[in-house]
């Protein structure tokens, strides 16, 4: 196996006693598409500066294609900030024209194309646009230099929702020619569609990291409705492959991580008089994630 | 290749159970034939807007199931050779699939061994006779 294209490690960033980011650990191997899930204030955008080298660690270490960042990284890496820094004075052409100039790989057919997609024209001024258009620019100059390693903060917000559906399809397509893409997003339904893992931050820790299929078949909701008073759940109360359990009344609800199943089956001989598994999706599983811990 | 499938990313199944069922479904009924190529995971993955990863992990379970064939350079084929055997086990798993959650769903809404199974019997009565008058 070659190194992951993206790859963090132990990686913490503290500004005096804050700790944005704090000792996370995750990689996206040649094409896959990591889905970089969190509140406000997780520590996603900062995480990201520290991929780029725009910010220094306090500890750990990031690596791009399997080393360090440096100049020369940029040449296969594309990043698209949450805020597009276009020049302002310059027209969407100008700016294909200093790309051109600036990238080895840079396809000006393809981004041709890629302005038509997203609705654009060559002869607009950047300081007309609005903040979808410059995020769209944004992420046509991204996608025409034919990167091995794309990084995308919220690469579709302000775009309407054809627009949206387009990055996730140049998403699927660059993780298709082997790209590796990280991309956050506040729409878990992207992360869900397009993804194939999912990295869920909290307050700067990494508290999910996992193929997003695999996830859908662990976590489930097995929720029993007993005939009297829930019995004693025994040994099972603290049973590692159980992230939770909830008691109302007769009702029994337990949220598994794992095994489901086998969960099931031992709820089951409690004699329940029903019993149910529930399916969660990411939105269900990231909101359960992220208020874990808040009571 | 027609769009055939329909997968629904927002739901609790993973992916890749929900496009393997479907795929095995359409062999099933005939809808993908024996010796009938099946998109690339490249096409398809952007056919329905989902992960390439998925779409190949889909590909690497039906290969491994005898489903499909796949041959390098080639592309993914349905099986021709054992065409027979694997829709009929393809067929099986689907309806496995079905009665499972029927027979899980009686269980649960507290029906015993003997009302569940007759009404069981009652459908296989049902729906096989008519076929044979």
């Amino acid at each position: 196996m070659t190194a992951p294209l993206i790859a963090l490690n132990g990686l913490t960033k503290r500004y005096g006693s804050f700790t944005a980011v704090d000792d996370v650990t995750f990689d996206v191997p040649e094409g896959s598409i990591c889905g970089l899930l969190g509140p406000n204030g997780a520590g996603k955008t900062t995480t990201f500066k520290c991929l780029l080298g725009f910010v220094k660690p306090s500890a750990g270490t990031v690596a791009i294609q399997g080393a360090p960042v440096t100049p020369a990284t940029f040449e296969e890496l594309a990043y698209v900030p949450e805020r597009a820094s276009l020049y302002d004075n310059l027209t969407i052409g100008q700016h294909l024209t200093l790309y051109r100039r600036s990238y080895k790989h840079f396809d000006a057919a393809r981004a041709a194309e890629l302005l038509a997609l997203f609705s654009l024209e060559e002869k607009q001024k950047a300081q007309r646009l609005s903040k979808g258009m410059r995020t769209a620019v944004a992420l046509v100059l991204a996608f025409s230099i034919r990167p091995r390693v794309l990084i995308l903060d919220e690469p579709s917000s302000g775009l309407d929702p054809i627009h949206q559906r387009h990055v996730l399809d140049l998403m699927i397509e660059a993780a298709a020619n082997g790209a590796a893409v990280l991309f956050s997003s506040h729409q878990v339904g992207q992360v869900e569609r397009a993804a194939d893992s999912v990295a869920i931050m909290k307050r700067g820790k990494l508290i999910v990291s996992s193929v997003i299929d695999d996830l859908k078949s662990g976590e489930k909701i097995i929720e029993a409705v007993f005939a009297g008073p829930i019995p004693d759940l025994g040994d099972l109360a603290g049973d590692p492959r159980i992230l939770r359990t909830e008691q109302t009344g007769s009702l029994l609800r337990v949220v598994t991580r794992d095994d489901n199943d086998a969960i099931a089956q031992r709820i089951f001989a409690l004699h329940p008089k029903s019993i149910r598994t529930i399916d969660l999706n990411l939105e269900e599983i990231f909101m359960n994630a992220v208020s874990g811990d808040q009571h | 290749m027609p769009t055939i499938f329909t997968v629904d990313p927002r739901s609790g199944i993973p992916l890749y159970l929900q496009l393997t069922e479907q795929i095995k479904r359409a062999i099933a009924l005939g809808t993908l034939a024996p010796g009938e190529q099946l998109p690339t995971v490249k096409a398809l993955a952007l056919e329905l807007t989902v992960n390439p990863n998925t779409v190949a992990r889909v590909y690497r379970e039906l290969e491994r199931d005898g489903v499909i064939d796949t041959s390098p350079g080639r592309g993914s084929f349905v099986s021709a050779g054992k065409a027979g055997v694997e829709s009929r086990r393809a067929i099986a798993d689907v309806a496995r699939a079905a009665f499972e959650g029927a027979v899980r769903e009686a269980k649960s809404l507290g029906l015993s061994r003997e009302e569940t199974h007759e009404l069981m019997t009652r459908s296989i009565a049902r729906w096989y006779e008519t076929e044979n008058e």
